[in-house]
């Protein structure tokens, strides 16, 4: 297992390692160098079934020296989010995004909306461990913060769509999501007056296509953003926005926490996968509606029939490559806005950052001593941290400050139907047969 | 107009003597009668029943196939145009489901020849009916004891999209029509005179023969809209979702139901408006009647047909002015009646028993197989 650094290297770096030390697996190690940690070098068992408490044999890792590592991106303010070159903002755009975000009748049966389970006073998400999901089912993830989200160029939990644009119809979509189907969802669209002015406004056609909601709600997305946070601002010249406390924080972060060796950059993600060690979610153990929804997606995302009866947690990445290598990995969050998503992690394992500390510093247990399932992906860049808890404290009030103020907003009202026709013109129709 | 028959019909039916003058042609129909037995697999029809008036086959677990499908009335309901599915609306009529197991092809378009199974598949699926993604269905039955135990004994091994698929349409068999008079030789005088319309001056008999009374062909009979379907945005939603699937032209601007349009889509439109002939059994409990129930009883359509249909460009020749009196029209329903059997409301094809109000946890769950 190489250094914690490598997964970092720029590219010409990258190459000149490639080209000195490895030979035989180039090609499996260019990828791997960009997905995250590289698989194990010898072809070990990846076992399905539960993982035992005990703790796995961490490999031999470079200690961390200090932040000065150039290969990382240092944390910076964070910019305007990226515009796709194929859907460009506009007041009238992000305006009706607003409205579809809002509305229910972007789902299957019309009764949740984006923001049921994106929800602005849940921190743009949801407030419990496992996401609820359709009526009648429940998701087995937790929601992603939708604030921010502008900045992934990774979406969903294992990071399985590449825009905002492709993300929506996916959500509004899923079974056990919006449960939603384009044809349904887009005949409603052309039902409500409001709407098709608006998408003749914005998009220039005469009657609403659903691909150019999935545009608008994007564009809506790309306005939900943060700039502001004291890091933001202390990064940008303001010396008095971080105290020293959260200083202190900040070189724990950047140092002996070892946080921003994926947390980096103005994002504070490199959006690489990684296995960091989280434990089962206890709920499919103990709910029957969650064991059900659990079963279908190892059906809807293609596991064999070996994984689908024996695997007993999600498996990440691996849904995506089906590379042994990749189970239990999941894309890096952003920290950004953290001190209003709670709770944390793709099940929502942990409650509060303080759990998310002592797990960190744990390297990568529970207080239970429970890790993950795929103990063969563990990356070794999760080790024991030995902080203090002062040190805890000084890193908990640090990472709050990426974070600004919350950012609310009121639900809009939302446009009604109207019938297409009259009945004058039903009449006349009727009579012309 | 020649309905196009099985030579083996067509000798059946000339050597009985039904021959019927309508539209100045000859016509030969299959023989009306009683309906032939089927052989049910109880196991798997129980389990069918079971499923028929669960809720869990639908997304959102609001409706079950019972929803629309109401035994009282024929397995048929009493709205003119069906619920559908919670968030829109339907925009036909739900057809009454005793005897479906006999047809040949299904859907008042007719868009399903093949199979019950099918049937079951697009009920269950369509996202304006049922909106079902399958695949969760499966795990929801994997997580019901009950269900498990009743695939096994049905032969269906564990929970599964295809067990689904098979068990309720064998338990749609056990809807067959027993009792009606007709069967049983036992009509009044009134619907004996009615049968002879039926068969003669009204010339029912050319679309409506066999024991099903349907020669599972569609025609145009010049059936009015019913307004409602595009009055009513969450019908008209679903109107607009199924044209656009099923590839209609200009579907936005569509003021009619197209009906069997989709099977051919003849350019010049003259395939618009045709539906499949419904069978005419059990209609004392499935009224109102057409596929879009703009007929609220039985008198409006005998005195529909009475009038020669309403107007529509593409109206089939077999229906003109009948010409029946008051008293003719009244034989007619009366044999109509009579072929309405027992209602079939009793436990024998109702589910019963409560459903689970949770999905009970899988004990152990770490240490099971899924």
């Amino acid at each position: 297992m190489g250094s914690f650094n490598k997964a970092e290297q720029k590219a010409p770096i990258l190459f000149l390692i490639i080209t000195v030390v490895v030979t035989a697996v180039a090609t499996m190690a260019t990828v791997t160098f960009a997905m995250g940690d590289k698989p194990p070098a010898t072809a070990s068992k990846v076992s399905l079934s539960p993982m035992s408490a005990a703790e796995p044999t961490q490999p031999q890792v470079k200690t961390f020296a200090k932040v000065a590592n150039p290969e990382i991106p240092p944390l910076a303010p964070l910019g305007p989010p990226p515009i796709p070159a194929d859907n460009p903002m506009s007041d009238a755009k992000v305006a009706l995004g607003k409205l579809l975000y809002f509305d229910p009748r972007l789902g299957g049966d019309a009764s949740i909306s984006c923001a049921t389970c994106h929800e602005p006073e849940q921190g743009w998400s949801f407030a419990e461990g496992i996401s609820r999901g359709y009526p009648g089912t429940v998701h087995w993830r937790g929601s992603q913060p939708v604030l921010n989200s502008a900045y992934y160029n990774k979406l969903f939990a294992a990071g399985s769509t590449p825009s905002l644009e492709s993300q929506a119809p996916s959500a509004a979509r899923g079974g056990v999501a919006g449960n939603g189907e384009n044809d349904i969802m887009e005949a409603r669209l052309r039902l409500i007056p409001d709407y098709v002015n608006r998408f003749n406004d914005v998009f220039g056609e005469p009657w609403p296509t659903i691909n150019n909601a999935w545009k608008a709600i994007a564009a809506f997305e790309r306005t939900l953003v943060q700039r502001d946070t004291p890091l933001d601002k202390y990064l940008l010249g303001d010396k008095t926005a971080l105290d020293d406390q959260q200083l202190r924080g900040k070189t724990l972060y950047e140092g002996k926490a070892r946080c921003i060796l994926c947390h980096n950059g103005a994002f504070t993600t490199n959006e690489k996968y990684y296995n960091i060690g989280v434990p089962r979610a206890t709920r499919w153990e103990e709910d029957g509606l969650a064991q059900v929804t659990f079963r279908f997606e190892q059906y809807a995302k293609g596991a064999t029939e070996e994984m689908y009866r024996n695997i007993k947690d999600d498996a990440g990445l691996y849904y995506r490559n089906k590379n042994k290598w990749s189970m239990g990995k999941f894309r890096v969050p952003s920290l950004r806005y953290t001190k209003y998503t709670a709770p944390f992690m793709r099940q929502g394992q942990f409650y509060t950052l303080e759990e998310v500390i002592d797990f960190y510093d744990r390297g990568g247990f529970d207080e239970e001593g429970r890790t993950t399932s795929f103990p063969e992906t563990k990356t070794p860049l999760v080790q024991k941290l030995g902080l203090s808890d002062e040190e805890k404290e000084d890193l908990l009030t640090f990472i709050e400050a990426l974070s600004g103020d919350e950012i609310l907003m009121d639900k809009p009202k939302l446009p009604p139907y109207k019938p297409l026709f009259t009945r004058a013109e039903l009449q006349t129709a009727q009579a012309a047969k | 107009m020649v309905a196009i028959v099985t030579t083996r019909q067509c000798f059946l039916a000339v050597t009985l003597g039904v021959s019927l003058a309508i539209a100045g042609q000859v016509v030969a129909a299959p023989e009306i009668g009683p309906l032939p037995v089927l052989k049910v697999n109880e196991a798997r029809a129980e389990l069918g029943k079971r499923l028929f008036f669960d809720k869990r086959v639908s997304g959102d677990v609001g409706i079950s196939c019972a929803t629309c499908h109401e035994p009282e009335n024929g397995y048929a309901n009493k709205d003119a145009l069906s619920k559908g599915y919670p968030g829109n609306k339907h925009f036909r009529n739900a057809p009454g489901l005793i005897n479906a197991a006999h047809k040949k092809v299904w859907m008042h378009d007719g868009r399903i020849g093949t199979n019950l199974n099918d049937v079951t598949r697009e009920m269950i699926t369509e996202d304006y009916i049922m909106n079902m993604d399958m695949r969760i269905m499966q795990e929801r039955f994997k997580q019901d004891p009950l269900y498990v135990e009743m695939f096994k004994a049905a032969g269906l091994g564990e929970p599964s999209n295809g067990g689904v698929r098979k068990a309720i349409p064998e338990y749609l068999k056990t809807l067959t029509s027993r009792g009606a008079s007709f069967d049983k030789g036992t009509m009044s005088a009134s619907a004996k005179r009615g049968m002879k319309i039926f068969k003669g001056k009204a010339g029912c008999v050319a679309c409506h023969n066999g024991p099903v009374f349907t020669d599972g062909k569609a025609y145009n009979t010049g059936v009015k809209e019913n307004f409602d379907v595009w009055l009513d945005p969450q019908r008209h939603q679903a109107f607009i979702a199924y044209a656009a699937f099923m590839g209609i032209k200009n579907y936005m601007n569509l003021k009619r139901d197209p009906g069997a349009h989709l099977q051919k889509h003849a350019a010049d439109g003259s395939d618009m408006g045709k539906f499949i002939t419904p069978s005419l059994r059990e209609l004392k409990y499935t009224a109102p009647y057409m596929h879009n129930g703009t007929s609220k009883t039985l008198a409006d359509v005998v005195a529909f047909y009475n009038r020669g249909g309403d107007n529509d460009r593409n109206k089939n020749a077999r229906i003109k002015p009948l010409k029946l009196g008051k008293a003719e029209q009244k034989d007619l329903v009366a044999f109509l009646l009579a072929l309405s059997g027992e209602p079939l409301t009793s436990s024998k094809h109702v589910w019963q028993e409560a459903y689970p109000a949770e999905y009970p946890v899988i004990a152990n769950w770490l240490n099971v197989p899924n």
